[in-house]
């Protein structure tokens, strides 16, 4: 991935029980990054499937998160290693046509301080804007 | 159910090099169940050859679809109209299902994308066993449905061999002894009397002994 921090596009597939308000807080975001940025709500990151990863891969995205709420607070007990698993096996099939196998990342949430999507997002990009500039 | 595992990439991309449209066909029977060849499946490698190809600019046009089955014809015509249009059909049928693709369109290249592997059974979600030989002498009657020659290494049929620990084969720990199970369960069920039986070597001829073998029945034909 070449592209510097402020031109990458990021796919973000998040648990909706991290943050109930996520239709409002990631509005502005939204509005702020335009086709930058694309969020995909899931009722349990335990949801998400390898398919969903390649695709957005696939639909141009530079980056793909999955977040997930802390280990042991699964609100249906354990998606958020379900998700792990599913996010190890797209990393190793995208490997395999020598795509770095960051380019999908698993952000599992802290336990202490809670996150509003956006907040979240944004920290994340910031990171990744920091690594781009390094 | 027939069980099979998707190839390496590498291998796919090598059968797959020279042509420029592809199909990919899944299987919506047994491949789908073990997560290798349906409709799901279909998507994670298409998607995966279609990335490949921008990243190495090359043009390719990879089409996906899943038939309900790719071993009987008259789902295998879905395919008629469509065949003629690719250079390649890249089956994630089970080998049974590629060759019988083959044989409806013997002018189009048909490769394998799976290693087709044994005949099984879910376990449980994510774990297939192989509990079946298709020896063509099913003897699963006697052994209260656990099949010796499958499921014992050394496919004893009188008896087990002695080696077993903690109701595990000797060979791999992590399996449970055939004959365990069959002398538990055959005592659940009051069917001792069953051990008494000495069973003579298996008649492999039934499975290999004359090629390919087939099943004619009169009264399903047409």
């Amino acid at each position: 991935m070449d592209k510097k921090g402020s031109d990458v596009t990021v796919s973000v597939f998040f648990c909706r029980q991290l943050d109930p308000n996520q239709d409002v807080t990631r509005r502005a975001l939204e509005k702020e990054l335009g086709k930058r940025i694309r969020f995909f709500p899931l009722p349990c990151s335990g949801r998400i499937d390898a398919l969903h990863l390649l695709r957005a891969l696939e639909a141009g995205a530079d980056k793909v998160y999955v977040v997930t709420c802390p280990e042991g607070a699964c609100h249906y007990r354990e998606g958020n290693i379900r998700a792990k698993k599913r996010i190890a096996y797209a990393q190793s099939l995208i490997e395999e046509i020598g795509i770095e196998r960051g380019r999908l990342e698993l952000v599992v949430t802290s336990a202490g301080k809670r996150l509003t999507i956006d907040e979240l997002t944004r920290e994340l990009l910031g990171r990744d804007d920091k690594g781009a500039k390094a | 159910m027939i069980t099979g595992e998707r190839k390496p990439i590498s291998e796919i991309k090598e059968m797959i090099a020279p042509y420029r449209k592809v199909l990919v066909v899944g299987c919506g029977s047994c491949v789908a169940e073990c997560a290798a060849g349906g409709e799901k499946e279909v998507g994670l490698l298409s998607s995966a050859l279609r990335m490949d190809a921008k990243a190495a600019g090359q043009e390719r046009e990879v089409r996906e679809m899943t038939l309900d089955r790719q071993c009987v014809y008259e789902f295998i015509d879905q395919l008629t109209d469509v065949v003629g249009q690719y250079d390649i059909v890249l089956s994630l049928a089970c080998g049974a299902g590629v060759q019988a693709v083959a044989e409806v369109f013997p002018n189009i290249n048909i490769v394998p994308a799976l290693n087709t592997t044994f005949l099984g059974e879910t376990k449980e979600a994510g774990l297939w066993l192989e509990n079946c030989r298709g020896c063509g002498d099913c003897k699963l009657g006697f052994f209260a449905a656990v099949c010796p020659i499958t499921r014992c290494a050394k496919g004893l049929f009188n008896g087990p061999c002695g080696g077993s620990r903690t109701d595990c084969c000797e060979v791999d720990s992590e399996v449970p002894c055939a004959w365990q199970l069959i002398v538990s369960r055959l005592e659940a069920t009051g069917r001792l009397d069953l051990l008494r039986k000495v069973h003579p070597p298996a008649d492999w001829s039934k499975q290999q002994g004359r090629g390919p073998r087939k099943i004619i029945r009169e009264d399903q034909r047409t």
